[in-house]
């Protein structure tokens, strides 16, 4: 996989992510991952098809999750409610929406589906011949990954 | 001490949400997020707009405005929902009230549909992440 296709999302990201939290937010280090991986507790999947295809996953402890619905809606969650999950859906879409800008200006042409949340413990995400690049955000609420596993259509 | 009419007071000033006669603006709210409909809906109240009913998809907006016509004094719609988008429920809006006052709530990478939407009558247009002041200053200029 190609990374420019990863740089919009960090980008986007961090821009977003940046706003909605009013926070400083540090980037980990880039890594692939070839075969299945864990997913922490609550992952927001959005798919692309077009030019490129395949998923962008949002990932984040259930805690991290609670943490950033409770500051975007400026009030204290204790649980992963409907207007949490809410919350969360909406982050993901203005945060894809943002990087599918970026790489329509660069030339690629696709279209979103929308966001789908799955919580719960134990899971593991698997791409069928196609390899994800993980980058790591630190946010004041913990830890977010931005997890992209998109190929060229053939 | 002097009285207080010498002194106009920044205190004094009419919030966005209420008209010259001191009644309150009234809004449908469209959105398929809960979250962005509570956003909106804190932004004005807290301006003094009353929110008069909200939609969660194109279909149910059309359906609550002419419900609710003529009290509807504004709009907001978001582009992409299920069952009818907000550019259809735009256009059907204004084919039943070609005065309706529709801005529409756009996530970044929509630009072809919010020219669309600005082609075919809307007021205005917002970019989520939505900020306050800029929701607030963008319904206040599709008021006038």
């Amino acid at each position: 996989m190609r990374v420019e296709y990863i740089n919009p999302f960090v980008e986007s990201a961090f821009n977003v992510l940046k706003e909605v939290l009013d926070a400083d937010i540090s980037r980990g280090e880039l890594y692939l991952k070839a075969t299945s991986m864990p997913v922490l507790g609550v992952a927001a999947i959005i798919g692309l098809t077009g030019d490129v295809e395949g998923r962008v996953l949002l990932d984040m402890s259930m805690q991290t999750a609670i943490m950033i619905a409770s500051t975007m809606n400026a009030e204290e969650f204790e649980s992963f409610d409907a207007l949490g999950k809410a919350t969360i859906a909406e982050l993901a879409n203005m945060i894809t929406g943002q990087a599918v800008t970026k790489l329509h200006d660069l030339g690629f042409h696709f279209d979103l589906s929308p966001p789908s949340l799955i919580t719960g413990d134990n899971m593991v995400v698997t791409d069928s011949g196609v390899e994800a690049l993980i980058v790591p955000l630190q946010l004041p609420q913990g830890k977010l990954e931005i997890n992209v596993a998109v190929r060229e259509r053939s | 001490m002097r009285s207080k009419v010498d002194f106009p007071n920044i205190n004094d000033r009419r919030p966005d949400g209420q008209k010259e006669d001191g009644s309150a603006f009234r809004v449908l709210v469209v959105d398929d997020s809960m979250f962005i409909t509570k956003q909106i809906t804190q932004y004005l109240t807290s301006e003094g707009f009353e929110i008069l009913g909200t939609a969660v998809d194109g279909e149910e907006a059309v359906e609550k405005y002419k419900e609710l016509a003529p009290r509807v004094d504004l709009v907001t719609m978001d582009i992409t929902m299920p069952k009818l988008d907000g550019v259809a429920a735009l256009e059907k809006i204004l084919e039943f009230d070609k005065d309706a006052r529709v801005v529409m709530i756009s996530a970044l990478g929509k630009q072809d549909l919010v020219k669309k939407a600005l082609l075919l009558g809307a007021k205005n247009y917002i970019v989520k992440p939505l900020d306050r002041e800029k929701v607030l200053e963008r319904i206040r200029s599709s008021l006038k």
